[in-house]
């Protein structure tokens, strides 16, 4: 019964996945068969750590990705509780609308939403600096500076997977008792400490939960690099995905990119564990 | 159940993948390049004409972006991919090593080697074999605007360096930019840097070995701090999209920026940006640097070359087609029909017998100052590891600016990175 | 509690009554900015190439016009296009939602060996980036002689974690009594899988089957790999990035926008149409799990 799944993933999932580790400890070019495979022992970990421009490269696309995670997490888990208390309350009308608009923006293909950004964010051209232009702030260079490149890949990204995130939110928010809303009000709490007092400590298993996803999902970040910013402006905006299919493909240094894949797979699990463990310490705790 | 999914994935291939299937006696050729669509066109145009004249070859033409085009013909090399490819001189030697690229036959070679100058057809070799036609030839030259020279009080283009920083410093006015430097994209940053240090007596690598630091090359680093910190250039205007297009193209068509050093195969983009303001546009030898003598300027070409994973008789037809079209009885006028392409694309032929039927066009004002500078022009160095070469100095150019190092850094970084890339592309 | 006095009830009301204001234009201004970029996308598809570049930005074309859609076909074979996107996200999806059922019936109601340690694996697969396998899987695939093809860019993906995890969660709800019965019958478990145990949990099918489709609809990495320039199999999303390759800077944005707007109006009345099984996935899975 299990078979059919088992088989697939394994092939699929598995194998590569054990190749890739093995191949990081090779030199081998994308091209040419697994048998043409010489084992060079550390030495691409060695390169992708070191101070040439293998190893700057390499440094600066996880210092990039690591960022652009960290703000997209830190960004949508607050908006998402925000806007999943909108769409939760029943006081007024437009919440039911609110998360259709919401959501509707994780249907569109990320190759669209990058896209349409890009033209958003066109310095001249654009509407977002005409709108800036109206309330009185300058011009913004947006993805035409190294300083701001990134933190628009980070924006961009951020509109298009909060409504997800709100849905998960108000699922978490329907499996509060109202019971306990109730005896918070009876003890004199309010909104705010009602807040922090009974729905954030019931939401901490949804929030634990949407971290891992959104981290999942960022790392991935691919479309908006290399269609729009080819990584650039110098460097800035040089993600994982993008630098690993780089190295890896277009370069054929099949070893190398797979020593860059493993980094990238072993700073998951400690980011994974790390969450849980925080999860599961505050746990304790309350 | 695995006979189910068996029967699940038969079914879904017989329904699928039956189109792909050919009659035996003939050929299909495939043939894969990054041109737009009018340009595909031509080629859908020249293709149909050979297969008039040899039934039993059809040829269909894919186009992707630039920026997946090494891409797709790395990952087209078992078989499935496109017959016939067209590359960028630099990506060669690394196709030629993993065996991606078939050797032209003998008549093709001494074709190539009799019909094309000496240094062109080198480029399209490698350790003496050679392995593709070549056809475009691209160089760089310094575009300018000439009624922003006018507004500015600048009556002729640059000449030396100090001249540029002195026009770029009378053009650099609210918010427009003297002196345009592109980023983002490895050759549109490399190769005006290269331009630049051979006008100023130097070169990237010389006899395989980098040659970055040498004083001729820091000084090309510093006239470029010195753009940065005078405010002469603004890299935000200069960021280019995958399709080697976007701001700083659009800022030299809308007038924003006065000087950019550029090659002669965006004269089209420049046409259908511009419209009549293209008469505008100026083309003047890249300017000269305090250790140089002379204006010299960087040249690279294109070629078509074979799959080598593909069937004899896929391979046999693609040379014989290949050869028609590079070949001086398809065109016009005793030009090929590759090089009527071309022209159509204001990108110049480099097979002997079309430069001479194209005379006449190629001496129109834009591409006439290019023409001239091909004469004291060097090929951008086509070395293994070429490639991440010039990514890696991309960056290293980026950064500075950015004004994220200095021009020493820079420098440093630039020379170590070229040795162990070049170093490392070797063993 | 002592009561309130009616002067502290009206000023309670006027509170709760600015409160409610506030809340409705928080409401009224998060739509109009999530709604903004799609808005422009549709906007800017109907102007002309001239609006287009115009300094400042032209917001509302003085004449729409449809010629960029027209170009579009010009451009690429869309029609071809959303066959290819339509032939993989509904493969792709009917071989996830076979091997899910199969699967997650087994994890719920079988009892085996090592049965929770395969599960457990099994899962972990839901967090790993598909850029960790690419290279080898890009190389494997080419060994099968499935490189360049349809067949490629489907079989690979055929079977996922987060399908079996959703459908062991809901077919654990399925009554063992259902099931027992079915086998004193004599159904065989393949059938019983898929006429006893599939009609139970229709809603997680036609949820699964919705996100797996949107997924497989909209993936762009794993095709563009796979695909290796064949552009006649290409799907609409990376039809959609060749768009920008005659895309001359800002010359050609309608172009684009309206390439655009044709790729996301599938997945976008899906979802439209079929909002509440996917709201209902994401509760079940967000919070049983």
């Amino acid at each position: 019964m299990v078979s059919p799944a088992v088989a697939l993933i394994g092939v699929f999932i598995f194998v590569p996945m054990v190749l890739t580790i093995w191949l990081s400890f090779h030199q081998w070019s994308t091209q040419t068969g697994f048998e043409a495979a010489r084992f060079v022992g550390l030495r691409n970990y060695e390169d992708i750590l070191g101070p040439i421009s293998v190893g700057r490269d390499f440094k600066r696309a996880f210092l990039n990705t690591a960022i652009y995670t960290a703000l997209s997490v830190v960004a949508i888990l607050p908006l998402s509780v925000i806007f999943g208390l909108l769409v939760y309350q029943s006081r007024v009308a437009g919440g039911q609308f609110l998360r259709t608009i919401l959501f509707s923006t994780y249907m569109v293909p990320m190759i669209a939403v990058a896209l349409v950004w890009s033209k958003l964010y066109s310095p001249s051209e654009g509407p977002l600096n005409q709108i800036l232009f109206w309330v009185g702030i300058g011009p913004q260079s947006w993805l035409s500076s190294p300083d701001t490149a990134l933190y628009s890949i980070v924006i961009l990204n951020v509109w298009q997977q909060v409504g997800y995130f709100t849905v998960l939110a108000i699922a978490g928010l329907t499996q509060i008792p109202s019971s306990l809303h109730e005896a918070a009000r009876i003890d004199g709490a309010n909104p705010v400490q009602e807040f922090f007092g009974v729905t954030l400590p019931l939401l901490r298993r949804t929030l634990l939960f949407s971290a891992v996803i959104a981290v999942i999902n960022a790392v991935q970040v691919f479309e908006p690099v290399a269609l729009i910013t080819q990584g650039g402006p110098a460097n800035s905006t040089n993600v994982l995905t993008f630098h690993i299919r780089r190295v890896g493909i277009e370069r054929a240094q099949g070893g190398l990119g797979s020593a860059m894949a493993v980094m990238l797979m072993l700073s998951l699990i400690v980011v994974i564990v790390l969450i849980f463990s925080l999860a599961r310490q505050k746990e304790e705790r309350a | 159940m695995n006979a189910m999914t068996k029967i699940r994935m038969a079914a879904f291939a017989a329904t699928v993948l039956t189109p792909f299937a050919a009659a035996a006696q003939d050929v299909e050729l495939t043939y894969l390049t990054h041109w737009a669509p009018d340009t595909v066109k031509l080629l859908e145009e020249a293709a149909s004409a050979y297969s008039e004249q040899n039934p039993g070859v059809a040829i269909s033409v894919r186009a992707v972006p630039f920026g997946d085009l090494l891409t797709t013909i790395r990952s087209g090399g078992s078989g499935d991919g496109p017959t016939i490819a067209s590359i960028y001189d630099l990506w060669l030697p690394e196709l030629v090593r993993d065996g991606l690229v078939a050797p032209a036959p003998d008549a093709v070679s001494g074709e190539v080697t009799s019909e094309w100058p000496e240094g062109i057809a080198a480029a399209a070799a490698v350790d003496g074999q050679v392995y593709g036609i070549p056809n475009e030839i691209n160089v760089y030259a310094l575009n300018y605007n000439k009624a922003m020279f006018e507004e500015a009080g600048i009556s002729a283009p640059p000449k030396t360096w100090a001249e540029l920083q002195d026009a770029a410093a009378k053009l650099s006015t609210d918010g427009k930019q003297g002196f345009g430097l592109i980023n983002s994209w490895a050759a549109g940053v490399v190769h005006p840097f290269a331009s630049l240090l051979a006008s100023n007596g130097g070169a990237l690598i010389a006899d395989g070995k980098p040659q970055l630091d040498s004083q001729k090359a820091l000084e090309t680093f510093e006239l470029y701090e010195t753009m940065i910190k005078e405010g002469y250039t603004d890299p935000a205007m200069g960021t280019s999209d995958a399709n080697t297009t976007g701001p700083f193209l659009d800022n030299f068509v809308s007038g924003n920026t006065g000087m950019i050093i550029m090659a002669n195969w965006w004269e089209s983009a420049l046409r259908a940006g511009m419209g009549d303001d293209f008469a505008n546009i100026g083309t003047a030898p890249i300017p000269v640097g305090p250790s140089g003598d002379t204006a010299r300027s960087i040249s690279y070409s294109w070629m078509t070359v074979v799959n080598a994973g593909a069937e004899d008789a896929e391979q046999a037809a693609a040379w014989d087609f290949l050869q028609w079209l590079d070949g001086p009885d398809s065109g016009e006028n005793g030009a090929s029909a590759m090089a009527g392409i071309l022209q159509s694309m204001g990108i110049l032929p480099s097979r002997t017998s079309d430069v001479a039927a194209f005379e006449e066009a190629l001496g129109r004002p834009f591409l006439e100052g290019y023409v001239s500078s091909l004469e004291n022009a060097r090929a951008f160095p086509v070395v293994l590891g070429g490639q991440e070469f010039s990514d890696a100095l991309q960056q290293v150019i980026e950064q500075l600016e950015y004004g994220q190092i200095s021009a020493q850094e820079a420098q440093q970084n630039a020379q170590a990175d070229a040795e162990s890339i070049l170093e490392r592309a070797q063993r | 509690m002592t009561a309130m006095s009616p002067g502290r009830r009206s000023l309670r009301r006027i509170r709760r009554r600015t409160g409610n204001s506030l809340l409705f234009v928080a409401i009224v201004a998060i739509s109009v900015i999530a709604a903004f970029p799609l808005v422009w996308m549709l906007l800017s598809s109907l102007k002309t190439p001239a609006e287009s570049m115009q300094t400042p930005p032209v917001w509302i074309p003085s004449t729409p016009s449809l010629t960029a859609y027209r170009e579009v076909a010009d451009v690429i074979d869309a029609a071809r296009s959303f066959w290819n996107s339509a032939v993989i996200a509904t493969v792709t999806t009917a071989g996830i939602l076979v091997t899910s059922l199969m699967a997650g019936y087994a994890f719920a109601k079988y009892r085996f060996r090592g049965r929770d340690l395969l599960f457990a694996v099994l899962i972990s697969t839901m967090f790993l980036p598909p850029i960790v396998v690419l290279i080898p899987l890009f190389r494997m695939v080419t060994y099968m002689g499935l490189d360049g093809h349809l067949f490629g860019v489907i079989v690979p993906y055929l079977a996922n974690a987060f399908g079996i995890f959703l459908m062991r969660q809901f077919i654990a709800g399925v009554p063992d009594d259902l099931i027992d019965a079915a086998r004193v019958d004599g159904a065989s478990e393949l059938r019983i899988v898929f006429s006893v145990v599939a009609p139970a949990v229709i809603p997680a099918i036609a949820a699964l089957a919705l996100f797996a489709f949107v997924y497989h609809w909209n993936t762009y990495l794993w095709p563009l790999t796979v695909l290796q320039g064949n552009t006649e199999d290409y799907p609409i999303v990376l039809s959609l990035g060749r768009l920008l390759s005659y895309n001359r800077g800002a010359m050609n944005t309608g172009l684009v926008m309206a390439g655009a707007t044709l790729a996301v109006l599938p997945p976008l009345v899906l979802f439209v149409f079929l909002q509440r099984f996917f709201v209902d996935s994401i509760v079940s899975t967000g919070v049983k799990g």
